[in-house]
């Protein structure tokens, strides 16, 4: 049904799609749908697009709803972008529109989130959740004086990587030799409303229990940092995730003691890159160091980096510079091209 | 009196919230400590506001899918009117009303025009408010919240919340619309029986019209107290407001077909839905088994009332 639907942009497809010149190639940027972590492909795009000679534009489908997402890379298509780097807005569901594309040969990549394995994206680049996660815990650990009791804030609970950030809390705490805890787990906090109704009730039943904080989604971060400040309260250390300004701004007034940063804007330039490469002919490299994750065997980390006080007035910097570490070697590592 | 109030098709709600605000106080002292009261009130002052919303337009017998749509829409207004135009606070509030009138305007106009159901065009609308929410913000949100805002929302006198005035205030004149003027009464009859209501001469427009510019400004208050109490105008407020919306009036005794709300009943059912969120973290429940306990307990609150009403009903 949905190839059929497709096939009307087949004959405009097979105009635009297919090895080309460099500067032909017009990369779309499309997440699941709105959020402030996605910003940064906005510039990302507008830099690869200088920088590569390329076109390159961020699109953002209305909602986070699957159909949304593919009726907008459909649409696209039919507005001439010849490679896609998609947030998958479902990591199974998403694969049949790319498919779709493979099929017009139109290259695509997952950004920031995986498809599963067996998959038509090149690659998969986004953060090692599970790593960015026990590193955090391990920074929260090492603030907390090397024990205490913890609570983890987190995201969605349908979202496989949720459970992987569990765990890779769970494993943090375990090397610290016993004198660490998890003394609770909230989930499913990432609308504002939920997670300041939980968030606060925590604190308010356990707040004199807990000696740490560390949350691994975007709207706990924001809320649990306003909660601290709120309270007044810099007894409760607490590292974060990304760099909502109410973050940054907690970190620099003393209420929290850091964010794992993730990467977005090195996600959508080094995509742009490789679609742009791709498109010219490249191939991806089987033997190249691929990580393995739960869901594909072609991911690339995007990196992450730990930003406390002394480091948030420039925390861009640490992106840029694991942007350029990844950038240095990216084409030699993970593309064949002739 | 006392007999009225035992016939009340919200004691039972009551004895239900009485028992599991006592057994929780037993269980968890920290229930009692005034901090953890004062964070309740706050998410019954929230959640109160979204559940009048949709009430009203389930007393005339419709839905309105874009509660959470206008709540956040406003919700944006009203933060990126302050940082961007510099409004006063009182000119941001007064937008975020005004908006919110246009949001519930174009809903009754909409549905009684078209004679299309109210589920049908409100789902369309708030695909409508969502996008107009997600092309002014770009999915950014505004952090210029003026300090008094920000206190407003964190404020609080011998443990209540400023907050509470909001919905305090709603409650008493939702009230009061539908048990002593005119206009309440005609909405109960428009939602029991549109026919007859027709009939009897009321203006079928006018009375739909009111009701979903009513629904929409008690969103908008929702939505900008949501701002004072998160300090930042998110795009995604709003997104988790539907189910709750329906969830607290029906728990309250009203009927979807339309014909009867419990003001009284609608603020039990939000008080029930708010403790049991609440204990569910108190208590320390295995995340993944969050959801199932909250359906679960949410019906064990609704049946048991209902037991109750059909013993007091005649045979």
């Amino acid at each position: 049904m949905r190839v059929a639907r497709m096939l009307p942009l087949a004959v405009l497809a097979a105009g635009i799609a297919g090895p080309a010149m460099a500067s032909d190639t017009k990369v779309a940027l499309v997440p699941g749908g709105p959020h402030p972590y996605f910003a940064a492909w906005e510039n990302a795009a507008a830099a690869a697009a200088a920088d590569f000679g390329i076109e390159a534009e961020y699109r953002v489908p209305a909602a986070w709803e699957l159909s949304k997402q593919n009726e907008m890379i459909e649409s696209l298509v039919a507005q001439g972008f010849n490679a896609f780097l998609v947030f998958p807005g479902d990591a199974n569901g998403t694969n049949a529109t790319l498919e779709e594309l493979a099929a017009f040969d139109i290259p695509s990549a997952a950004l920031a989130g995986c498809t599963v394995d067996p998959t038509a994206a090149s690659f998969c680049l986004g953060t090692d959740v599970a790593r960015s996660a026990y590193l955090g815990t391990k920074e929260l650990i090492e603030a907390m004086g090397g024990s205490g009791r913890i609570a983890h804030f987190t995201g969605f609970l349908v979202d496989p990587n949720t459970q992987l950030r569990i765990e890779a809390v769970e494993q943090a705490v375990a090397e610290a030799g016993g004198g660490v805890e998890i003394i609770q787990v909230i989930a499913d906090i990432d609308a504002p409303e939920p997670a300041d109704e939980k968030i606060n009730a925590f604190l308010a039943a356990r707040g004199s229990e807990v000696d740490g904080i560390v949350t691994t989604a975007w709207v706990p971060s924001v809320v649990a940092a306003t909660s601290l400040r709120n309270l007044g309260d810099k007894r409760i250390r607490m590292v974060g995730i990304d760099h909502d300004e109410v973050v940054l701004s907690a970190i620099e007034d003393g209420f929290v003691d850091g964010t794992m940063l993730q990467n977005p804007y090195g996600q959508g330039y080094i995509g742009s890159y490789a679609m742009d490469l791709i498109r010219q002919g490249c191939t991806m490299k089987e033997d190249a160091p691929w990580q393995q994750t739960a869901q594909t065997a072609h991911f690339i980390d995007s990196g992450t980096a730990f930003v406390d006080a002394d480091q948030v007035k420039d925390y861009q910097a640490a992106m840029v510079a694991v942007t350029d570490e990844i950038m240095a070697t990216f084409k030699d590592d993970f593309l064949v091209c002739n | 009196m006392l007999k009225g109030i035992w016939g009340s098709d919200w004691f039972g709600l009551f004895v239900v919230a009485l028992v599991a605000g006592t057994g929780l106080a037993l269980f968890q002292p920290a229930f009692l400590s005034p901090f953890n009261l004062y964070v309740l009130l706050i998410s019954f002052s929230l959640w109160a506001l979204v559940a009048m919303a949709q009430m009203v337009i389930i007393a005339i017998g419709q839905m309105n899918l874009s509660v959470g749509a206008i709540g956040g829409l406003v919700a944006i207004s009203f933060a990126g009117s302050m940082e961007v135009w510099g409004l006063p606070v009182p000119a941001a509030i007064l937008l975020g009303l005004a908006i919110a009138a246009l949001c519930g305007l174009l809903n009754g106009v909409m549905t009684h025009v078209t004679g299309i159901s109210a589920f049908v065009i409100t789902l369309a609308t708030l695909s409508i408010f969502k996008g107009l929410n997600i092309g002014i913000t770009e999915a950014q949100p505004f952090y210029g919240v003026p300090d008094v805002v920000k206190a407003f929302g964190n404020a609080r006198f011998e443990g209540l919340p400023h907050m509470l005035i909001v919905p305090v205030v709603a409650i008493i004149l939702i009230w009061l619309l539908f048990n002593r003027m005119v206009l309440g009464r005609q909405m109960l009859a428009l939602g029991a029986n549109r026919h007859a209501a027709e009939l009897s001469g009321i203006r079928v427009g006018r009375v739909v019209v009111i009701a979903h510019v009513i629904s929409a400004v008690l969103a908008a208050m929702a939505g900008m107290l949501a701002v004072a109490r998160l300090q930042l105008g998110q795009p995604t407020i709003g997104d988790d407001w539907l189910i709750l919306s329906f969830a607290a009036p029906v728990i309250g005794g009203a009927v979807l077909a339309g014909g009867h709300i419990s003001v009284i009943g609608t603020c039990l059912g939000v008080v029930i839905v708010t403790l049991i969120n609440n204990a569910l973290v108190l208590l320390g429940i295995d995340p993944f088994f969050v959801q199932l306990f909250l359906g679960g307990l949410i019906l064990i609150a609704v049946g048991l009332n209902r037991w109750r009403e059909r013993r007091l009903a005649p045979a």
